[in-house]
């Protein structure tokens, strides 16, 4: 199939961008997007051009380094799937495909389609962990926890903190991404010990980082990858509230 | 401090704030209604053995409206509204600002379909009930509490309906805070962090129900008033 690229070209973090068109010739059906891209890539490095930088790691779908904006979408148009599990197929021959990078205040595009997702790191380094004896892994026998709990707190643990959430919310908030950390640890008893303190730290940790409130428009858990719940966000509510009622 | 800090200051305190302030005037809606809808009720609902004083519609919305200006506990309960209005409108322009600064690079190319239009567009339909607000106050709580240059509200009313420019203005600010509450509603209450699924599903039923009832009911009384004078 033929198709046409619009995609994100900019140098720098300070230089301005703009959106360069290139038509590529002989895409198949069962790339994936990131093949596709490769195609591209080495196009541009025979004809001794610079090549179109974007994130990826695992090409598997699990790590969550991949991203792109695609026709206006966060990883693409076929909801809860990651740039990398996206295929060609899923496009029409002749299409125009816009592709632009993850956009928000906290992440500051790098190059082309590559931005600085370390914000998101830092709110996890603020209270995304728990306390807990290193060395072997414990008995899995020894916390006996309710099977429904531990699949709803696995439902949350799934964030592969790809950012998506993120740069599809119109106030750029990343109450999901991080909602699904607190939800996540508040269910599970190991979680317990910083729980009152662990709210306070992330959500100060959020506001610093620049990014915004959230409004509720769902935007975010329609395009996560993990499918990571909005009542997550309700939860982190409730938890922030039942922190700031406790007294000790 | 951190207590109070807490309270106010972060993104998740704003939208609690938001919630109250929101939920409270939800309440207050009810209310307002129940007093209004008498104005479309037919006389032979005030029978005269029944009510004091009271033969007829006319009669009944005022009364009405005299326990209102009279009773002191509403008198205290309407500025604990308007301060809660105020309140909302302060903190939705913070979180607008917060939100606007937060943004990145515009898309080139966007795609809106995962979310619906009045989720997004919370702030516009606002200032147009703001709008519709500072008119409808200075149309009737104006004129007949604060200068008293009007007595008979009923007539006021009945008045002010027979112009169409109020009708249709009337109808705007009720469709959009008809929409409003069609997110706000169930939004509030994902703010003040409810969260089981099962109670979720419900109120998110409660929430769009309660928008329509209350834009429908609302939108039709100056509808009716405008057609039967
Ligand atoms: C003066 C006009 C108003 C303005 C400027 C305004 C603005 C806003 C904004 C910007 C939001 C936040 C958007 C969001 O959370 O999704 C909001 C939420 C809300 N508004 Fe208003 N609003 C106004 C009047 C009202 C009225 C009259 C009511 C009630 C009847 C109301 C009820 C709510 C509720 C329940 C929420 C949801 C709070 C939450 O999400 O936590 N608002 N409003
Ligand atoms: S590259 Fe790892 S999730 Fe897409």
């Amino acid at each position: 199939m033929k198709i046409t690229l619009k995609i994100w070209r900019q140098d720098s973090p300070k230089s301005k961008g703009k959106l360069e068109t290139f038509h590529l010739d002989g895409v198949e059906d069962d790339m994936s997007f990131l093949e596709m891209l490769d195609m591209l890539n080495e196009q541009l490095a025979t004809e001794g051009k610079r090549t179109v930088e974007f994130d990826h790691d695992c090409r598997e779908g699990i790590c969550g380094q991949c991203s792109l904006v695609i026709n206006g979408q966060a990883h693409g148009h076929e909801s809860h799937y990651t740039t990398c599990q996206t295929h060609m197929r899923s496009f029409k021959d002749g299409q125009t495909i816009f592709i632009e990078p993850f956009r928000a205040k906290a992440f500051p595009v790098i190059r082309d389609l590559k931005v600085d997702r370390s914000s998101m790191d830092r709110i996890i380094q603020a209270g995304g962990y728990i306390s807990a004896f290193t060395g072997m892994a414990p008995e899995a026998n020894s916390i006996p926890i309710h099977h429904n709990i531990s699949e709803s707190a696995f439902d949350s643990a799934a964030c592969i903190g790809c950012g998506a959430c993120i740069a599809t919310c119109k106030n750029s908030s990343a109450a999901l991404f991080m909602s699904a950390k607190v939800a996540h640890l508040a269910k599970l008893p190991q979680g317990q010990v910083e729980r009152k303190e662990r709210i306070a730290w992330m959500v100060n940790a959020h506001d610093e980082e620049g990014f915004g409130s959230c409004t509720h428009t769902g935007a975010c858990a329609m395009v996560c990858p993990q499918e990571v719940e909005l009542l997550d966000i309700a939860r982190m509510n409730y938890e922030y509230n039942r922190a700031l009622c406790s007294t000790n | 401090m951190a207590f109070i800090q807490g309270l106010f200051k972060t993104s998740v305190a704003r939208k609690n704030i938001m919630a109250v302030t929101g939920l409270f005037t939800a309440f207050f809606l009810v209310i307002h209604l129940v007093g209004n809808l008498i104005l479309i009720l037919p006389d032979s609902f005030f029978p005269i053995e029944f009510w004091d004083n009271v033969a007829s519609q006319h009669d009944m919305y005022n009364a009405y409206s005299h326990f209102l200006v009279h009773f002191w506990p509403i008198s205290v309960v309407a500025w604990i509204l308007y301060a809660g209005l105020a309140i909302h409108i302060i903190d939705a322009l913070l979180i607008t600002l917060t939100n606007w600064k937060a943004k990145g690079e515009k898309y080139v190319k966007s795609d809106n379909s995962t979310s619906t239009w009045y989720s997004r567009n919370m702030g516009i339909l606002g200032i147009i009930i703001g709008i519709f607000i500072v008119v409808h106050m200075g149309q009737f709580w104006l004129k007949y509490k604060v200068l008293g240059t009007e007595h008979d509200l009923y007539d006021l009313v009945v008045g002010t309906f027979k112009q169409t420019w109020v009708v249709v203005f009337y109808e705007i600010g009720i469709i959009a805070l008809g929409f409003h509450l069609a997110h706000g509603i169930t939004s509030a209450h994902r703010s003040l962090g409810i969260h089981p699924k099962s109670i979720m599903n419900v109120i998110k039923y409660i929430g769009l129900c309660f928008a329509v009832v209350m834009a429908v009911l609302y939108g039709i009384i100056p509808l009716i008033i405008y057609f039967n004078n």
